[in-house]
């Protein structure tokens, strides 16, 4: 790729030869030592699942034995966020246990201990009612996923600065038979990343599944967006697990307060 | 189509965007709220104060700053880009009077902003001015102006505007409550700035900085104090309006 003059962006032509004549590799065995890398590093990139407060690990027959009949999973800091201050405020919520990966990107090596700014999830379930909850395909689940996305990631012949973000759209399964309580996801935008791989699942092993997506232009945590999630509260999967709105919102504002990162190049 | 003609400035797509002008308007949404609301007799501007971090001096993080004796601005945006237009314009406000011995019009200096905003949207090898500003004042005449510019180089006057964050959610509110009697007196625009940030600020008063300029008087920065002592006051008044609604109703 290259940028001409005027600035547009082309692909430059390659003048060393194609590419396929490189294939040939004999000559090139695998040594002992590479094969033990390769095996480290696979061993490095398994995802591990803990018991969080005691941090031995977790046998995934154990998690499969909870029944679960809602299911939900919140990706990204707004959508995990209205999930904390709403729904896990009301009512007793108990941690089952956390799933820890780690590849090169990563910035820590150490695969065992988790901080807070890795990326890694934490399940829980509902005390006062273990049916809310599990990880492995069952009958009678419901799967509820909050995500957000940028507002310009949005396609549509409108231009971004008339959208009345953040703005809430729909995505289901051919088995969620519910409405949604907003407008569908019109084409030609796409879901990407976990919330499309755990719809596809859903949708392959015809589990209803419901993914809402906020459209927001502010990625970072922040008030406006969180509360853009607020309609769900009303819909059948959240119904019941969620009691006290008022508590919720101080609880989402001191969220606000202790999460802040502060940069110096915007003002 | 978008990532084939936006990487530099100088090129048109297909379609007649200038992508980099549009992605520099994003980069003002990720700047906090400034509100700019134009009274009868008064001009006043609200920003929302990032939090400063623990060591850093609160002083040199300033979003409104004053152009000249009776011109001020607000911006949202990138802040390094921001000292560089506010630099040019107070340099613009001195060589005007030094030259034609008047102090600038608001008019003029905002012109004279965008221009500068326009410039950089038409050469190649630099890119747009990531800020919007919004610059008030009073003229000669005893008029109170507000006007807004972006990136793109337009600049439009308003009787009230937002920029940077949720601006729209600032502005809506806006359209809603502006009218004749919320600007009667001065203290009731600055009661309908602080209203209107406080729709979006998450913090409450303390994050709240307001400036103001009276006719034929200097800019006023606000101390935290009188900035709590107006939103106590509207605090109240909101307790009062629903004590009101809720006797109606029962």
């Amino acid at each position: 790729m290259a940028a001409t003059f005027f600035g547009e962006v082309v692909k430059a032509p390659c003048r060393a030869g194609t590419e396929d004549e490189e294939e040939e590799d004999e000559g090139r065995r695998e040594t002992p030592e590479d094969r033990d890398v390769r095996q480290q590093l696979a061993r490095k990139r398994e995802v591990r699942l803990l018991r969080r407060q005691t941090k031995t690990s977790l046998e995934v027959s154990l998690l499969e034995k909870y029944s679960c009949s809602k299911f939900i999973i919140a990706i990204g800091n707004n959508a995990v966020a209205f999930l904390s201050s709403f729904v896990m405020n009301s009512g007793v919520w108990e941690e089952v246990g956390c799933a820890k990966l780690w590849n090169e990107w990563c910035r820590t090596t150490d695969t065992i201990h988790l901080s807070s700014t890795e990326a890694f999830c934490v399940f829980y379930h509902l005390k006062s009612n273990p049916s809310v909850f599990g990880s492995c395909p069952r009958k009678n689940m419901q799967i509820t996923i909050l995500t957000c996305r940028h507002v310009t990631d949005y396609k549509t012949s409108e231009s971004t600065g008339s959208l009345p973000s953040p703005f809430l759209k729909a995505l289901k399964t051919q088995n969620f038979k519910d409405p949604a309580c907003c407008p569908l996801l019109e084409q030609p935008n796409i879901v990407h990343d976990l919330p499309a791989a755990v719809l596809s699942y859903c949708q392959v092993w015809k589990i209803p599944a419901i993914l809402y997506l906020c459209y927001t232009d502010v990625m970072k945590l922040d008030l406006i967006t969180v509360e853009a999630f607020k309609p769900i509260l009303s819909t059948r999967s959240l119904k019941g697990l969620v009691k006290n709105i008022p508590q919720s919102t101080e609880l989402l504002k001191k969220l606000m307060t202790t999460n802040e990162i502060q940069s110096n190049i915007y003002t | 189509m978008a990532s084939r003609y936006d990487r530099a400035i100088t090129v048109f797509s297909p379609d007649g965007h200038l992508f980099q002008v549009e992605y520099a308007q994003e980069a003002v949404k990720k700047g906090s709220t400034a509100v700019g609301i134009r009274g009868a007799n008064i001009v006043v501007l609200g920003v929302e104060k990032k939090s400063v971090a623990k060591l850093q001096d609160e002083r040199t993080v300033r979003k409104i700053c004053a152009l000249d004796d009776h011109v001020c601005m607000a911006f949202a945006g990138l802040t390094a880009d921001a000292r560089v237009v506010i630099n040019r314009a107070r340099v613009e406000c001195q060589s005007h009077k030094l030259t034609v011995e008047d102090p600038v019009t608001v008019e003029y200096i905002t012109r004279f902003i965008a221009t500068l905003k326009q410039k950089y949207t038409q050469s190649n090898g630099r890119r747009p001015f990531g800020i919007s500003a919004l610059i008030v004042g009073f003229d000669d005449d005893g008029i109170p102006r507000l006007y807004q510019t972006d990136p793109s180089g337009t600049y439009h006057a308003w009787k009230a505007n937002a920029i940077g964050r949720s601006a729209k959610t600032v502005r809506e509110f806006l359209e809603k409550n502006y009218t004749e009697d919320a600007i009667a007196s001065d203290n009731e625009a600055i009661k309908l700035a602080i209203k209107a940030l406080l729709e979006v600020v998450q913090s409450g008063g303390k994050n709240i900085e307001l400036a103001v300029i009276r006719r034929n008087q200097a800019l006023k920065m606000f101390s935290a104090k009188e900035v709590e002592l107006h939103v106590t006051e509207i605090e109240k008044e909101k307790e009062e309006a629903e004590k009101k609604k809720s006797k109606k109703s029962v």
